[in-house]
């Protein structure tokens, strides 16, 4: 094939310039999206735009807290978008726990289960400062150092295994089948 | 005694006999094929004959009746449509036929065709009709009793009428060959253009035209007489019905340019023309519009493999009433190409529909997906299929509907040609209903070890295919022969170009651009990363995990909103009146029964006596 | 016989290029044009080309199948073809065969391809996202109809070719009564062709997740966008030709800068087409699938068929 490694600043160039969000508000920072998005602070200037697709996204905004049933939903989008992807966690709570320190269902470190770029602090941080974490994905994405979705490669058997810890194994199959009896129910209405 | 034209004629008739008598299992499908392919052979070399004389006569004369035959090059052409699709269908048989009966019927039925399309009177003209219709009525009736009787019902409509048509023609011409009725037709035309007396009046002409259009307008299910075919269609034998559709439906395009060669001078002349086309083929051609809507959108709708296709092919024979209609040289000879592509893609379509019910053993789109993977031949082929119906370049589906359409729009027909656009959409949607529902999506379990097409139906999809390709590509092949009908270049251009002065189409530029392009595009994807294979449940569902056993396909109502769309038309069905006219007369006979033909002996005595003494009184 | 068919190749590869380049560069109008209505910035106008090379440049991609793959190719092989058949200004390699039909034919055929494609995936919103495109499609057909009806009656030809020709002397088409009606429907067949509101609900991005191209990623959907910019192009450029007038430019004596300033009329053409459909699209909500079969079935159809019926006369 073709070595397309001269043309890779090229890539990388885009790659940043080009950042497609996953529309998936987990929790109450998506409420922070519409003004980053409309007029007011406008994200498309840097090419950013909310993508409904996660097949053809590259970054995965994690707006605030996450429960054990978003975090199954965010891993099996996280596993759809292609390489190379970039996760942008948002807030204290995926952080730190933040203000759910001590609750008995959310997620205190969302590291431990799927690999993070770059991680904003705040409650809730301010459109201004997702954009100054938008401006640091992007200088690591140029300076190659935003490689979270390599560091899941090689390390997948390690968040494979707190994954399991939390939710038992199997399950994704467990969780699919759980819904079956209420859609079967649903039919025969 | 032993002419060519006969042995074309009788042969599937003598060896479906044979295949029904013998009945071994092997023996009687190779007797069947021979009996398709040794017609087919005598077609081909009568091709060479054709060549160097106008046409083949044979006239036989049964107790004092002459029944005349004739191979010229519009029949000629006919009569290939029924040998190639009617081959086809009878190797597809080989394959899903369990018992001789079924052979017996469907040869008769070949039989029938190639009487229709070779005869010359017609008493021949409506004894093989006849017996292409019994046959056909046969197989279904096998099948299914209720649709067997409203496709008989119709038959015997459109039978009592062709019967008709020719009594009265006979009464007043004297003759039953076509030449002395064309040509005493064509000069009573005359006379009328001169001004004196008429042979037969304008009333006459109007029932002559009436009927006839009754008669063939039920064969090539026309609005509003199609409603026995969905029926009809679905409810045989799938191969057998790439011959029923693919050519019996011929029989009644035939007919409808029969109606064009005995008659149509007279009726020109006492019509008129409406534009550029003829009054009455106006007629022809509008019905055949409303066909083409009416039976796209209902194909559309349907929820049973063949009942689909069953639809489609109403819609299609649409289009080739249309360019029957309109009723220019370049129009027919549209026509007759849409007849041909026609033949060849829908016989395809229901080879496949054949294959499909006889390895999965289902016919609802319920019950079907992702069977791509598990038939990769079937699908191929399908493949081609599709793209000949949707009119995708360059395929033989195209090329007839770009010379029909530009010989619609070229009369200045504008509310047809809006028509037949409208048509060619419908036929995008109803095949891609077909493909996500059946070949595309998730598999049902069930289907998860289904075979893919015996040998014998892979060879007649194969033959129907190929010619799919070629007619497409090199569409001169067909032009010339049929330039041949009308005896100049109509169609000009070369073997690969069609040109008709205000438009040209040459299939092989774009076969070489269309490569060019998807070369293009391959080289990008394959510049790009490897690539890596996911399953059917391993796709975005809003995150939520699946199993195979949730329903990932959209299996029924696939087209709702259409449905809600057309709400208020739908509820206009022909089906629907004329069973309501059905239960009325059968209420009127039951009511006739209870108090008219009670089965009381004095009653009758009464009857009889009170009818005496009105005659009578009468003065009888 | 070898240089004539280099010079061909050389012509295509030139105004693939062009049309690539331009169709790209239509696309970031759409954006930017559309964010200063919105009084945001917008991004740069180079901005597609930049995705596109970032979708190309995925390091994983996914399959489901080898019709997945040929679907995409088709898409975009297919739009190659119908480019190739329209006149552009005096280079159009193939314009003696760029017939009416045969272009709008091959105008939606690569829609086919993209659905084959999707619904190959299984996905269910793709399948949703498909039955949409294509009952959109079946609502068009009307109006196109008539309006390729009424083209093609008024100048008595089909070649595309010849009616550019025909308008270089007698006027642009939109002066005729019968061919602005035709000109008006298909400018509202236009909006639809371009996905563009209010008939863009075959892709309702946040309802069913943009429909048909949800699990398009990676190359498949770089290629896409090649394919979605070459339409833009070709689209615009077949409204421009008949309607507008098109440009044959024979004012100079070089033929390069006869052909310069052809592409240069033709563009602006080509972006006036445009920029209504963008106007349009900016300020409208989406309309369901059967409010826009009913309406396409109402007025665009009216309009249309009275121009057809007015150019049959």
């Amino acid at each position: 094939m073709v070595d397309w490694r001269l043309f890779e600043p090229l890539f990388e160039f885009a790659r940043k310039r080009s950042l497609w969000i996953v529309s998936f508000c987990t929790g109450c920072g998506g409420i922070e999206m519409p003004p980053l998005m409309t007029s007011r602070y406008d994200l498309e200037r840097f090419g950013m735009m909310a993508n409904p697709a996660p097949r053809m996204a590259d970054l995965f905004l994690i707006t605030g807290y996450v429960t054990p049933k978003t975090l199954k939903r965010i891993i099996i989008t996280y596993e759809l978008q292609p390489d190379p992807k970039y996760v942008m966690a948002h807030g204290s709570c995926p952080l730190n726990g933040g203000v759910y320190w001590d609750s008995y269902n959310a997620i205190k470190h969302l590291d431990k289960y799927i690999p993070v770029d770059v991680v904003i602090a705040g409650c809730m941080p301010r459109p201004e400062a997702v954009m100054d974490g938008i401006n640091k994905i992007m200088e690591m994405i140029e300076n190659g150092t935003a490689d979270s979705w390599k560091r899941y490669k090689e390390n997948y058997e390690w968040y494979k295994k707190n994954q399991d810890e939390l939710f038992g194994e199997g399950w994704r199959e467990r969780e699919a089948r759980r819904w079956i009896p209420w859609l079967m129910d649903k039919k025969e209405e | 005694m032993i002419n060519e034209l006969m042995i074309i004629i009788f042969t599937p008739l003598i060896t479906g006999v044979i295949a029904w008598l013998l009945d071994i299992k092997g023996l009687r499908e190779g007797i069947s094929i021979l009996g398709a392919a040794v017609p087919l052979a005598y077609l081909i070399q009568a091709h060479q004959t054709l060549t160097s004389q106008p046409s083949i006569q044979y006239s036989i004369v049964i107790s004092g009746f002459k029944f005349e035959f004739l191979l010229y090059h519009l029949s000629w052409i006919f009569a290939m449509i029924a040998g190639v699709v009617g081959f086809a269908a009878v190797l597809g048989m080989a394959s899903t036929t369990k018992d001789s009966y079924e052979w017996l019927f469907a040869l008769m039925s070949l039989t029938g065709v190639y009487g229709i399309f070779l005869a010359d009177d017609l008493i021949s003209f409506f004894i093989f009709w006849e017996i292409m219709t019994f046959g056909s009525f046969m197989m279904v009736l096998k099948y299914n009793r209720k649709a067997s009787l409203k496709y008989f019902l119709l038959s015997v409509l459109g039978a009592y009428s062709m019967l008709l048509a020719i009594g009265i023609l006979y009464a007043k011409v004297g003759a039953l060959d076509f030449t002395t009725i064309q040509q005493t037709l064509y000069q009573d035309a005359m006379r009328g253009v001169l001004g004196t007396n008429t042979l037969l009046s304008r009333n006459d002409m109007l029932l002559i035209f009436g009927l006839f259009l009754i008669a063939f307008g039920v064969k090539a299910g026309m609005f509003p007489l199609h409603v026995w075919a969905p029926d009809a269609y679905s409810e045989t034998n799938q191969s057998y019905t790439a011959m029923f559709s693919g050519v019996l439906s011929k029989a009644g395009v035939y007919g409808m340019l029969v109606i064009y060669i005995l008659l149509g001078t007279r009726l020109m002349y006492q019509f008129g023309r409406i534009g550029a086309a003829p009054k009455f083929g106006y007629v022809i051609a509008f019905l055949g519009g409303i066909t083409i809507i009416v039976g796209g959108l209902l194909a559309a709708l349907q929820e049973d493999i063949r009942k689909l296709f069953a639809y489609s092919s109403i819609s299609q024979v649409g289009y080739i009433l249309v360019g029957i209609g309109v009723g220019s040289a370049l129009s027919i000879e549209a026509a007759i190409y849409h007849a041909i592509s026609h033949a060849l893609f829908k016989g395809l379509f229901f080879l496949i529909v054949a294959t499909i019910v006889l390895r999965t053993g289902k016919t609802e789109f319920k019950d079907m997906g992702g069977l791509a993977e598990k038939m990769p031949i079937t699908f191929a082929m399908t493949f081609v299929a599709i793209l000949s119906l949707a009119g995708i370049p360059p395929l033989v589906g195209f090329a007839s509907k770009w010379l029909l359409f530009e010989a619609v729009i070229h009369e200045n027909m504008p509310i047809l040609g809006g028509m037949i656009f409208f048509g060619s959409a419908i036929g995008f949607v109803y095949l891609i209903r077909f493909t996500y529902a059946v070949w595309f999506g998730q598999r049902p379990t069930d289907l998860d070890d289904t075979k893919d097409t015996p040998i014998p139906l892979a060879i007649a999809m194969g033959i129907l295919a190929l010619l799919n390709v070629v007619f497409g590509i090199a569409p001169g092949l067909v032009a010339t022969e049929l330039n041949k009908i009308f005896g100049k270049e109509i169609i000009k251009g070369t073997i690969w170009e069609l040109n008709i002065g205000f438009g040209r189409y040459n299939g092989l530029l774009i076969t070489i651009w269309l490569v060019t392009g998807i070369v293009i595009a391959g080289i990008i994807y394959f510049l790009g990363a490897k690539v890596r294979r996911v399953p059917v449940t391993d796709t975005y569902q809003g995150g939520n995990p699946v199993t195979m056993e949730y329903n990932l396909t959209i299996r029924r109502n696939f087209f709702l909103p259409l449905k809600e769309t057309l709400a208020f038309w739908l509820r206009i069905s022909f089906d629907r009146l004329y069973q309501d006219i059905g239960r009325w007369v059968e209420d009127l006979a039951e009511t006739l029964r209870n108090y008219i033909y009670n089965g009381n002996v004095q009653a009758y005595a009464w009857y009889l006596a009170i009818i005496l003494l009105i005659l009578a009184l009468w003065g009888v | 016989m070898i240089t004539s068919m280099i010079g061909i190749a050389l012509k295509a590869f030139l105004i693939l290029l062009y049309a690539t380049f331009v169709g790209f560069m239509f696309m970031g109008i759409i954006r930017i044009v559309t964010a200063r209505i919105h009084r945001r910035v917008g991004p740069p106008i180079y901005q597609p080309i930049l995705d596109t090379i970032k979708l190309l440049s995925k390091k994983s991609n996914i399959t489901h199948g080898l019709i997945y793959d040929f679907g995409v190719l088709y898409a975009l092989g297919a739009t190659i073809l119908a480019l190739m058949f329209i006149p552009l200004g005096s280079i159009s390699i193939l314009r003696a065969y760029g017939d009416l039909i045969l272009i709008t034919f091959l105008l939606e055929i690569p829609m086919l391809g993209i659905m084959f494609a999707a619904m190959s995936s299984g996905n269910p919103w793709a399948g949703l996202g498909s039955q949409r495109a294509l009952l959109t499609l079946l609502a068009v057909q009307v109006p196109l109809g008539f309006a390729i009806v009424a083209l093609a009656e008024f100048y008595d030809t089909f070649s595309t070719y010849q009616i550019v020709m025909a308008q270089q002397t007698a006027g642009w088409s939109i002066t005729y009564l019968p061919l602005l009606l035709a000109a008006v429907a298909y400018d509202i067949v236009l909006q639809a062709m371009f996905g563009k509101e209010p008939f863009d609900i075959m892709i309702a991005p946040g309802e069913i997740s943009l429909g048909p191209m949800v699990e398009f990623g990676g190359k498949h959907m770089g290629i896409l966008q090649i394919q979605h910019a070459i339409a833009l192009f070709a689209e615009t450029l077949f409204f421009s030709n008949i309607f507008l007038g098109g440009a044959v430019v024979t004012a100079f004596a070089s033929s390069i800068l006869n052909t310069l300033a052809s592409l240069g009329i033709l563009l602006i053409k080509q972006l006036a087409v445009l920029l209504i459909a963008i106007f349009i699209g900016a300020i409208f909500p989406r309309f369901t699938i059967d409010q826009a079969a009913r309406f396409y079935w109402k007025w665009p159809t009216i309009i249309a068929a009275a121009g057809a019926i007015l150019a049959a006369l």
